[in-house]
């Protein structure tokens, strides 16, 4: 392993990206652009959702009026009408999500059940709702729900238990960017450094680079190394831009050792680029090549942890979460960015990458010198 | 004293069910022009490409500057210019030959002094700063020649290289490989101009993987009884055929 060699391409990399300015914005736009894109539109919250709200409770004074005041205004958007026929027929014609019905003599039933568990009076908020979507169906009932209980308490009628969640151990006040940033960084360098290897190497290959490479006296290894070298460094300019807009515009909480979330990266990166080069070995031209990108970017994606918790894919698809390597780095940089976690919590995140490394080394140096057949 | 550049002795390759090479003896002697000649899919480039370590041999031996290829020890020795381009277009010609000066480990003087001297040659010295993807078909392939040589080889292993070279600047390659052979420089190269083919000191007529003759163009012609290269081609390879 002569390391001049090595930094040699390198070298070339980089002053390849000189004159080419598109994959240069691809690298730092593209990961901007999904984090703002999927940042703000995932942040999962459902709101402005149309409801009806038909009340036939007749008390000067409603408890039902309390709890329509109580709803959350930021989720839904109400609007009234005089019947049930009337509230249906809007959700027929897709004008409202649900019509919410409280019913006749509702505030006296509520007072008259205080004073006698057994009376039969109707005290049902009956909600019908178009279950077609279903997040806004969920969102509307939990609203709902919430504002029940919301309205109980303030009436003294509190439940005798209670939770609180309030004083978290780790991520306390967390919002939604302060989870998805650290997902989406693993994301984009994985995918990014994957896609540019596997398009640059079907490159040198097509074009003779790669034989004229192999009469000098460079190394497969050396090759290799030399490339790991340059998408490292890209892997942490990347992560650096994604981490100032993320402060910047987000404010997103970091109480961890930056540096070794850098680190994480670029290991993932030394993955990627591996991943990369072998496939590009299976590939004779890039139009072929194109064809692994579904492959390499749906179970990232779906599986790698990024938007949802390993714990929300079904059990028997788990492991296939475990053979991607980019659920490590994510694992890993969430953990020290909101947990604080060091080394010394996370090192099977970095064994397991390292283990990836390892292995898709070896073989993307072995699928470049089998080519000397 | 070893006096041959490249020896091959009953070097073969195959390619599935496909010969590319059929036993193949033939001696090159060190500080000569060696012109490799034949039509598309004679087994060339193939040759070429065992002699420089990209592909093992199926049979037989190879043997280059005394040592068996492939071997690793040879490489800093050879200069190999494939049939390809094989240039990164997203690099200034300066870049290309910066790459392989630092991959054969000259000092950052040492490559700009060889690049003025090749430049010169190629006559693109005022292109040095330009991007390869600007360049003509023909320029690139100067500068592919060029990088091919920046470590001052003493064995060149050329691929065509005249291929899409105006004739001036043909006429300018030959008078350059004779200067290169005067400092001790041996030269394989293949062509498909049979015109060309004068200019070597010794030829070899290579078809579908076999050596038809081979020595100098004058006495394959004579030999062949014909009175051109091309003439001697078609005869020997229609004689070829009547044996088989």
């Amino acid at each position: 392993m002569n390391i001049h060699r090595a930094f040699a391409i390198t070298k070339r990399i980089f002053r390849g990206l000189r004159h080419d300015r598109r994959t240069v914005a691809l690298m730092f736009l593209a990961p901007i652009v999904a984090m703002c894109v999927f940042g703000l539109a995932f942040s999962g919250d459902v709101k402005d959702v149309n409801v009806v709200v038909v009340n036939l409770d007749d008390a000067p004074v409603s408890a039902s009026g309390v709890i329509i005041s109580n709803f959350d205004k930021e989720v839904l958007k109400v609007a009234y009408v005089a019947s049930v026929e009337e509230g249906v027929r809007r959700v027929e014609d897709g004008k409202a999500y649900a019509v919410i019905i409280f019913p006749e003599h509702f505030t006296e039933s509520l007072l008259m059940k205080r004073q006698n568990p057994s009376y039969e009076g109707d005290t049902t908020i009956q909600v019908r709702e178009d279950r077609s979507n279903v997040n806004v169906a969920n969102a509307i009932t939990k609203s709902i729900s919430e504002t029940i209980l919301k309205t109980a308490q303030e009436a003294g009628q509190d439940l005798p238990m209670k939770v609180d969640a309030e004083d978290a151990i780790y991520g306390k006040g967390a919002k939604f960017m302060d989870f998805f940033v650290p997902g989406i960084m693993a994301f984009v360098v994985f995918m990014l450094t994957t896609l540019l290897t596997l398009i640059s190497f079907v490159g040198e290959r097509t074009s003779g680079n790669l034989e004229r490479l192999q009469s000098t006296p460079l190394r497969e290894s050396e090759l290799v190394v030399g490339y790991a070298i340059a998408f490292s460094i890209i892997g942490m300019l990347q992560t650096v831009v994604l981490l100032v807009i993320g402060t910047v515009a987000f404010d997103i909480m970091i109480v961890g050792n930056v540096v070794l979330a850098f680190a994480i990266i670029a290991l993932l990166a030394v993955v990627s680029l591996s991943l990369g080069i072998l496939l590009s070995s299976l590939a004779k031209r890039e139009a072929q090549a194109i064809q692994f990108f579904p492959l390499i970017v749906l179970p990232t994606f779906l599986l790698a942890g990024i938007f949802w918790p390993v714990e929300a894919i079904p059990q028997w698809l788990r492991p296939l979460s475990y053979l991607i390597p980019p659920s490590y780095a994510v694992d890993a940089t969430r953990s020290v960015m909101l947990r604080g976690w060091g080394i010394g919590e996370i090192w099977v995140d970095i064994v397991a990458l390292c283990g990836f490394a390892a292995a898709f080394l070896t073989v993307a140096i072995l699928s470049l010198k089998r080519g000397r057949r | 004293m070893q006096s041959f550049a490249v020896e091959m002795k009953g070097l073969s390759k195959k390619f599935g069910s496909f010969t590319a090479l059929n036993n193949l003896n033939l001696n090159i002697e060190k500080g000569t022009v060696h012109g490799l000649l034949g039509p598309n899919g004679a087994g060339k480039t193939t040759a070429i490409k065992i002699l420089c370590g990209l592909l093992k041999p199926s049979g037989g031996e190879g043997y280059v500057l005394g040592k068996k290829v492939p071997d690793r020890s040879v490489l800093p020795e050879i200069g190999y210019m494939p049939q390809e381009t094989a240039l990164y277009l997203d690099l200034t010609v300066h870049g290309n030959m910066a790459l392989y000066g630092d991959l054969f480990g000259l000092s950052r003087s040492r490559i700009a002094e060889r690049e003025r001297e090749l430049l010169d040659f190629v006559a693109l010295q005022k292109w040095k700063d330009s991007l390869v993807s600007n360049l003509s078909g023909g320029m690139k392939h100067r500068v592919s020649l060029a990088c091919s040589m920046i470590h001052e080889p003493k064995l060149l292993f050329l691929d065509e290289p005249t291929v899409g070279v105006d004739p001036e600047l043909r006429a300018a390659f030959w008078e350059y490989f004779d200067l290169l052979k005067k400092k001790g420089v041996t030269i394989v190269l293949t062509t498909h101009y049979m015109d060309e083919a004068q200019h070597c000191d010794r030829i070899a007529l290579l078809r579908q993987g076999q050596l038809l003759a081979e020595g100098t163009p004058v006495d394959v012609v004579k030999s062949a009884g014909a009175t051109n290269l091309e003439e001697a081609f078609l005869m020997l390879a229609k004689r070829e055929d009547a044996k088989s």
